[in-house]
């Protein structure tokens, strides 16, 4: 720790704010306490953050010590970040007024040479309900003897069933017993309801216990049905998973499983909800999670941002690697980097009023984490993130770059499908309906033909029986969402 | 704050797209509507001054308003709607306006995308101009961009140089 200062010791570039020192303090405590702590040596850790903290709190000591400081040394980012606006500059008005904003994350090409691969720490959660029966659990087990014949021998790996109650069917660590493991798998059987929180809670301590943060540590829940009454307990899992750094992702087959609820608990820790149709490849999309783990660089990607008191950020979407919405508090979590590709994040702000005489006007500031594995130590990059803009007397009128239109021409069906489901779930049909007919001309535009066609199913049988069928429902949501992938926008642009 | 020119839904100032039905404020301009140099404008403009009145054909029984194309006398009934937009289709555009021109050259004579609305309203209809790049002019004057202009049976509109005349079944 010798080498390092007070700013390193708590994640701040040397420009931060008191605000973004007790921030950060705030967070590192959470997880560093004495208390709450699991890993040997953390202890130490905890102490030399409270010193750091001591000094930097105190504006006087702070200034003594920023003057005794070494010059920064020049740290080469890995990491390229542009923004794109969807304006040049923004125009003091007697209203509230909207900007938007992408961020885009790169990883150089050459960064790749000194790169190592993450090795993994997940473990497998999978409802063994009754519904589960026949070719869903079947499907499931032959995926997991798949992963389990492929694994690296670097990687963790732990399978865990619940029903009404959980238990650990393959122990993390070393799969000396390769032949076992996939009998136990075999022998899997269905019965029972579904108490999600059982599972993921047994799968937490498994991840929990070999966690290290030179693994991509993550849980991934496989279900197909709801949990009743433990949701409150599975959403401070979640904040515990995300404080430590566990991803928790999930697969839910057919319709009958609560994607708002699924949703909600992995976007918490930057992982991934998927929806599998009845008929859908179950084994596909399990093995499209486990490499997509497999290929990400690392999961922690976070923004500790602020916002000037007259912006809001009224919505974040992450449109790629995977499409979801965000949860536009701080610390944004953003998820997981791929070692090739990109992240884009769009972000709406709204700006009630701009005070005089300010230019540039800041709307947010924050500071971007992420830990890349170099040379098979992973190192912490700090980032300056400001989303700031000139003010001018008048408005220059330029068009938007095509980045924001493209994404925001998408993103605004999934919207207008979430606007629609809001209006269901408050019983006003008729503005529903009229979204989703909205909804179905713009996806005919597009060429997607079947999911237009899916939505005109699904008017019509919102006008006969007053509520979405739950396949129906989930197909939309999903179906729009996907549309933003970028395989999918670029055959359409 | 910008009223959505299609469903006249309210968005804030720098909104991209209208939340409410989807139709894009801003237009790229890949697909720009054709500009008509003004002499030609002028010129087709006295040409019409100079016509003689149109011979008025008989409005469709089942239809209160109608659109009477000039050039190519063909009439497209205003039916189930009380306001209707006018324009022609294009590709990748969000929103189609109610009445699609593009069939009868609208390209060719310089209509926009969405260039005018049609209102029912009594006694008349009203006609507003969206800020169209060829503009609108009823009977001869043009019309202010957004500002809806009361028009009535036989009146004659030209959206860039495509000549309308409403129809009113009484």
């Amino acid at each position: 720790m010798d080498d390092l200062t007070f700013y390193d010791r708590l994640g701040l570039p040397r420009d931060a704010t008191q605000e973004e020192i007790r921030r950060a303090y705030r967070q590192l405590v959470l997880r560093l306490h004495p208390d709450t702590n699991v890993n040997k040596g953390e202890t130490e850790l905890f102490i030399d953050i409270q010193q750091a903290f001591e000094r930097l709190s105190d504006p006087k000591k702070k200034a003594d010590y920023d003057l005794q400081l070494p010059p920064e040394p020049k740290v080469v980012s890995p990491l390229n970040i542009s923004t794109y606006y969807s304006q040049p500059s923004l125009v003091r008005l007697s209203e509230p007024q909207v900007i938007y904003t992408l961020l885009e994350l790169n990883i150089q090409p050459d960064a790749n040479l000194w790169m190592s691969p993450t090795p993994l720490n997940i473990s497998l959660v999978v409802d063994c309900s009754t519904s589960m029966q026949g070719i869903r659990l079947d499907m499931v087990k032959l995926t997991a003897i798949d992963i389990l014949r492929q694994l690296h021998p670097d990687d963790i790996f732990s399978l865990v069933k619940f029903n009404d109650w959980a238990e650990l069917l393959i122990a993390p660590g070393g799969l000396a017993d390769l032949k076992s493991a996939e009998m136990k798998v075999q022998l899997l059987q269905a019965g029972g309801g579904t108490e999600i929180f059982r599972g993921l809670e047994m799968g937490f301590s498994q991840v929990a216990q070999f966690h290290s943060n030179q693994r991509i540590n993550h849980i991934i829940l496989i279900t197909d049905g709801r949990t009743y009454g433990d949701e409150v307990s599975c959403e401070k899992l979640a904040d515990q998973s995300s404080a430590l750094g566990i991803g928790i992702s999930a697969l839910g087959i057919g319709s009958q499983w609560n994607d708002k609820f699924l949703d909600h608990i992995t976007s918490k820790t930057g992982g991934i909800c998927k929806f599998i149709p009845d008929g859908g490849d179950i084994r596909n999309s399990i093995l499209e999670e486990i490499t997509r783990l497999g290929s990400s660089l690392t999961e922690q990607i976070t923004i500790n941002y602020q916002t000037t008191p007259v912006v809001e950020l009224s919505t974040a979407y992450r449109l790629q690697p995977d499409p979801s919405p965000l949860d536009p508090v701080s610390p944004l979590i953003l998820g997981y980097m791929p070692r090739h590709g990109t992240m884009s994040v769009l972000f709406e702000f709204v700006i009630k009023d701009i005070p005089k005489n300010v230019t540039p006007f800041v709307m947010a500031k924050g500071i971007l984490d992420i830990e890349i594995p170099r040379h098979n130590i992973r190192t912490k990059y700090i980032n300056r993130i400001i989303f700031d803009r000139q003010i001018t007397a008048e408005p220059v009128s330029e068009a938007p770059p095509a980045v924001i239109l493209n994404a925001m021409m998408i993103l605004l069906l999934f919207t207008m499908q979430e606007r629609a489901r809001e209006e269901m779930s408050k019983g006003d049909f008729d503005s529903a309906t009229r979204h989703m007919e909205n909804l179905a001309t713009h996806l005919l535009q597009k060429g997607e033909d079947n999911l237009a066609q899916s939505v005109l199913n699904e008017v019509a049988y919102i006008r006969h029986n007053q509520s979405f069928s739950e396949e129906g429902e989930k197909l939309i949501k999903y179906g729009t969402r996907s549309l933003l992938l970028p395989a999918r926008s670029g055959e359409n642009y | 704050m910008i009223v959505c020119p299609n469903c006249g839904n309210q968005e804030m100032p720098g909104a991209l797209f209208c939340k409410e039905c989807g139709t894009q404020f801003t237009i790229i301009s890949r697909d720009p509507t054709m500009a008509i140099p003004s002499s030609l404008a002028d010129h087709l403009h006295e040409a019409q001054s100079e016509d003689a009145e149109p011979v008025v054909p008989p409005t469709p029984d089942d239809a209160s308003l109608s659109l009477f194309l000039v050039e190519t006398g063909e009439v497209i009934p205003l039916e189930g709607l009380t306001e209707y937009t006018l324009g022609r289709s294009a590709e990748d555009q969000p929103i189609l306006p109610d009445i699609d021109l593009g069939p009868y050259h609208a390209y060719e004579y310089g209509v926009s995308r969405l260039h005018a609305s049609i209102k029912i309203s009594q006694p008349y209809a009203l006609l507003t101009d969206f800020d169209s790049a060829n503009g609108t002019q009823l009977n001869g004057q043009k019309l202010s961009p957004h500002k809806p202009y009361p028009i009535t049976h036989g009146d004659i509109f030209s959206m860039g140089k495509m000549k309308i005349q409403l129809l009113v079944n009484r």
